[in-house]
């Protein structure tokens, strides 16, 4: 009865104001506050979420992830270390102001300008300068060939003007993108109106308030309970299937771009002999703890490569979960369990090993005390160690001071971005120094490849010796989800990194 | 803590027996004022030592959990030392102070933000959410505890005390989510999460023909602070019951009685305002605690206030924002102290400031 009192004033309403009412606005729930709102230096998802509607940058990441014009309508690359850009004519920022090669220039110099402590500045190091050959041509010149790079220049183009003015862009930014920021109250909601100067028109949302609720659970039923038309990973699994289950509404559950793996720390004595590895690998029952412990809500992992990526190959595979066959391989290493304690030793001592993960995600803490259990039926002494995100990551992880860590990669747009880094020898994030010239060359060449075909088989190979060797031991791919009121006034289309420019009815 | 209260207020006074305690005079109140507020002093160096000591032990490091998994190492240095946290930690104490002293709470690591504009800007959310708890937690506290004293060991008494017990047990977190399933996901009356118009402003626009904005921030507060409630409202309830029944087996009740005082009359003005005073300085103390409490429950129901931007700030190990946050918690905890003696002079002129 209520609810009917309520639609018919609504009616009443709608045919009372009429137009006004046709302009539709979105709810949208997320779990932290963005940090800055400066295209060039955001760090957290619901920061990248924002800005991706806010700036646009020289190409749109699709959700097949395949580069897209945005503000450049097309490029070119004359040799591999050089691309060169065209510019759309008579692009505007939100507030008029023209937008130029100049703009382009100077975001790009500003992001790698060292002291400038841009967070994803390592991506494009790469880049030796970038310049502006006339008001609709940028160039940019590259140390050695980088086939990633198309996948990073979607970050959103500042205004140079204005920031060099002293605007403060993170509080009070201003793009090129089909939103504007109407108001910020920190820690509770953002809100955004469509920015009528967005090259390809305004989108038919004409606005989105994303709504700041830390706590899972919280997140869910405020979504349940109406005030919510749109929420995303991170999700707990019971709040999915109860959600996926409720007619009332719609679902996109796909392949995310994250994975949880196991880090190895191949310096550490015990560790530094792949065959460890392996056997301490077979000890990690995927099914169990993807099914169980995340409800199915990941995929069980086979190797480094993910299956949304044009490099995967389903041929490539980890060892899997075999308690015999990993005790049998102990054995062989010399570790048996020679004084009946039920532990295995090898020269008197016994086979101990520490599990360590950051205590904030419940179901990473839960999966290394289940290996916990695990272990020990195999006879492995384990210890774990739980510690808060920034001593985990600061102090221990980063030193190297780990044996078998649990963590997670995101954002992996690119083979390249889970790899290069993490597992080339001195890389900025190979914490459990792995080295193998074999792979460095692999994965060197996939990333100055240009032919996509070429960079698949340098990747599959070098897949193929890390499932044998084991510096990284991929439990799980990442899934997203999203969950969306049927009555939504638009089309959805989700993307897994969880942007929202497929929810806001965007012109083609 | 009540400075300079006499022992337990056991001794009755009323109109018949004329007080021998003198009235605190107004010049004497206000030098106790001062004195109290100078004290303060030397608190808050105390709290921000304290606090920098911990930040010091704590492992983690504000630089690298800004730039995230994917820094490098070199870039992780570099910004360590724009931040100065490569200095020794005497220099880093030293500057603190100075810039206090010019009043420059320093700037939030992550937001970029002076941490003044940050907290001032949470502040009113927060002070809102406690004091509506403790509005709600006084009320419904002081009359279940009243009703179980006046009917001890009847049936009311025993249902009475069974809700207290639960209200002291329910972790706060649970209760929260369960309210929000009852009143916003079932029955839909109140909104789950956020927070309306500040009241102040909704009381303006209430008064400027408005009231749907003040009914609107009451629902968005109803939830949060029935559910920061609980807890006091059992612990005053329960102390109310008690101090209740203390107070009707004294002496100077059955005097009353036998001076053909009604029930009512006896109850209210000899029994329950000698019983308020240890329940005042609860209700003191647990305004601090509220402030505790109100952690969880504005993470869950995504209350803008300080509960939250500690959650984060700790996690993020945003040193200045959490030195700025410490001392306004405390700065509050002894506000409130201080009020809390006030009023006990104001109700029992025994009391005397000084």
């Amino acid at each position: 009865m209520k609810k009917l009192l309520l639609s018919t004033t609504a009616l009443v309403f709608a045919l009372a104001i009429g137009p006004a009412l046709a302009q539709e606005a979105i709810v949208v729930g997320t779990d932290v506050d963005a940090g800055t709102l400066d295209s060039r230096l955001t760090r957290d998802t619901t920061a990248y979420r924002v800005a991706d509607l806010i700036y646009s940058g020289l190409v749109h990441i699709n959700p097949q992830l395949k580069a897209e014009p945005d503000l450049a309508e097309s490029w070119e690359t004359p040799d591999p270390q050089t691309f060169i850009f065209k510019l759309r004519e008579g692009l505007k920022f939100s507030d008029g102001t023209p937008l130029t090669a100049d703009d382009v220039v100077y975001t790009y110099t500003t992001l790698l300008n060292p002291d400038f402590n841009a967070p994803m500045r390592t991506l494009y190091t790469p880049i030796k300068s970038v310049e502006k050959v006339d008001d609709l041509t940028v160039k940019f010149n590259l140390e050695s060939p980088y086939a990633p790079l198309l996948s990073y220049l979607d970050l959103g183009i500042v205004p140079q003007e204005l920031a060099e003015g002293g605007r403060d862009i993170a509080t009070q930014p201003v793009g090129a993108g089909p939103m504007q920021l109407t108001s910020w109250n920190r820690g509770a909601e953002i809100v955004l109106e469509a920015n009528p100067n967005y090259w390809a028109g305004a989108p038919e949302i004409a606005k989105v308030t994303l709504k700041i609720i830390p706590d899972n659970s919280a997140r869910a039923q405020a979504f349940e309970a109406g005030d919510l038309d749109v929420i995303q990973s991170p999700l707990s699994p019971q709040d999915i299937s109860r959600l996926a289950a409720d007619d009332r509404f719609g679902n996109a559950i796909m392949p995310g771009l994250g994975v949880t793996y196991i880090n190895f720390n191949t310096k550490d004595p015990l560790l530094s002999d792949p065959k460890m590895r392996q056997a301490f690998s077979m000890l990690v029952d995927q099914q169990t703890i993807v099914g169980d412990i995340y409800q199915g809500v990941d995929e069980v992992a086979s190797s480094v490569l993910l299956p949304s990526s044009w490099a995967f190959s389903p041929d490539i595979k980890q060892p899997t979960f075999n308690l015999e066959g990993a005790i049998a391989l102990f054995n062989e290493l010399g570790w048996q369990d020679s004084n009946g304690d039920g532990i295995l030793d090898k020269d008197g001592k016994n086979l101990t090993v520490t599990l360590s993960t950051h205590s904030e995600d419940p179901n990473r803490v839960q999966t290394i005390e289940f290996m916990q259990a695990m272990f020990s039926q195999a006879g492995v002494d384990a210890k774990t160690q739980i510690t808060d995100w920034p001593s985990f990551s600061t102090n221990y992880v980063q030193k190297s001071q780990h044996q078998i860590a649990l963590l997670g990669w995101l954002n992996i747009v690119d083979p390249d971005r889970l790899l290069f880094s993490q597992l080339t020898t001195g890389g900025s994030t190979n914490w459990g120094g792995y080295s193998n010239p074999k792979v460095d060359e692999l994965l060197q060449k996939g990333r100055s490849s240009l032919d996509q075909e070429e960079r698949a088989a340098a990747y599959q190979e070098a897949a193929k010796i890390l499932a044998e060797e084991l510096p990284y031991f991929i439990l799980s791919y990442q899934g997203y989800q999203l969950f969306y009121d049927k009555e939504f006034p638009t089309e959805v289309t989700a993307t897994p990194r969880g942007y929202l420019r497929g929810l806001i009815g965007m012109k083609k | 803590m009540p400075a300079a209260i006499s022992s337990r207020p056991a001794v009755h006074q009323d109109q018949f027996a004329p007080t021998l305690a003198k009235q605190t005079e107004p010049d004497a109140v206000i030098a106790y004022l001062i004195r109290r507020l100078l004290l303060f002093i030397p608190m808050a160096v105390g709290m921000v030592v304290v606090t920098f000591g911990l930040l010091l032990i704590i492992p983690g490091d504000p630089a690298s959990v800004l730039l995230g998994q994917e820094a490098s190492p070199e870039a992780i240095e570099r910004l360590r030392d724009t931040l100065g946290l490569n200095d020794p930690w005497y220099v880093r104490l030293w500057d603190y102070f100075a810039n206090l002293l010019s009043g420059d709470f320093g700037t939030s690591i992550f937001q970029n933000q002076p941490v003044t504009t940050i907290i001032l800007g949470r502040l009113g959310a927060t002070i809102e959410l406690a004091v509506a708890a403790l509005v709600i937690a006084t009320v419904l506290g002081l009359a279940m505890g009243v009703i179980s004293a006046m009917r001890q060991g009847s049936i009311i008494d025993t249902i009475t005390m069974v809700f207290a017990q639960l209200g002291v047990s329910m972790p706060v977190y649970w209760l929260s989510l369960l309210l929000m399933l009852a009143f916003a996901v079932q029955l839909g009356w109140l909104p789950a999460i956020g927070r309306g118009t500040p009241l102040p402003q909704a009381f303006c626009a209430a008064l400027s023909g408005r009231p749907q904005v003040l009914m609107d921030s009451l629902s968005h507060l109803l939830l949060p602070a029935l559910a920061l409630s609980a807890t006091p409202a059992a612990i005053i309830s329960r102390l109310t019951r008690t101090s209740m029944l203390e107070m009707l087996r004294e002496d100077f009740v059955r005097t009353a009685y036998a001076k053909g005082l009604r029930r009512p009359r006896v109850i209210i003005r000899h029994v329950l305002r000698n019983a308020l005073l240890p329940v005042l300085s609860v209700i003191g103390l647990r305004f601090g605690m509220l402030l505790g409490g109100a952690v969880l429950t504005e993470s869950i129901f995504a209350w803008p206030g300080l509960g939250q931007l500690t959650i984060t700030a700790i996690s993020q190990r945003d040193l200045p924002l959490i030195q700025g946050i410490v001392l306004t918690f405390a700065l509050i905890f002894a506000l409130v102290n201080l009020l809390v003696d006030l009023l006990y002079a104001a109700v029992d002129p025994r009391v005397r400031l000084g």
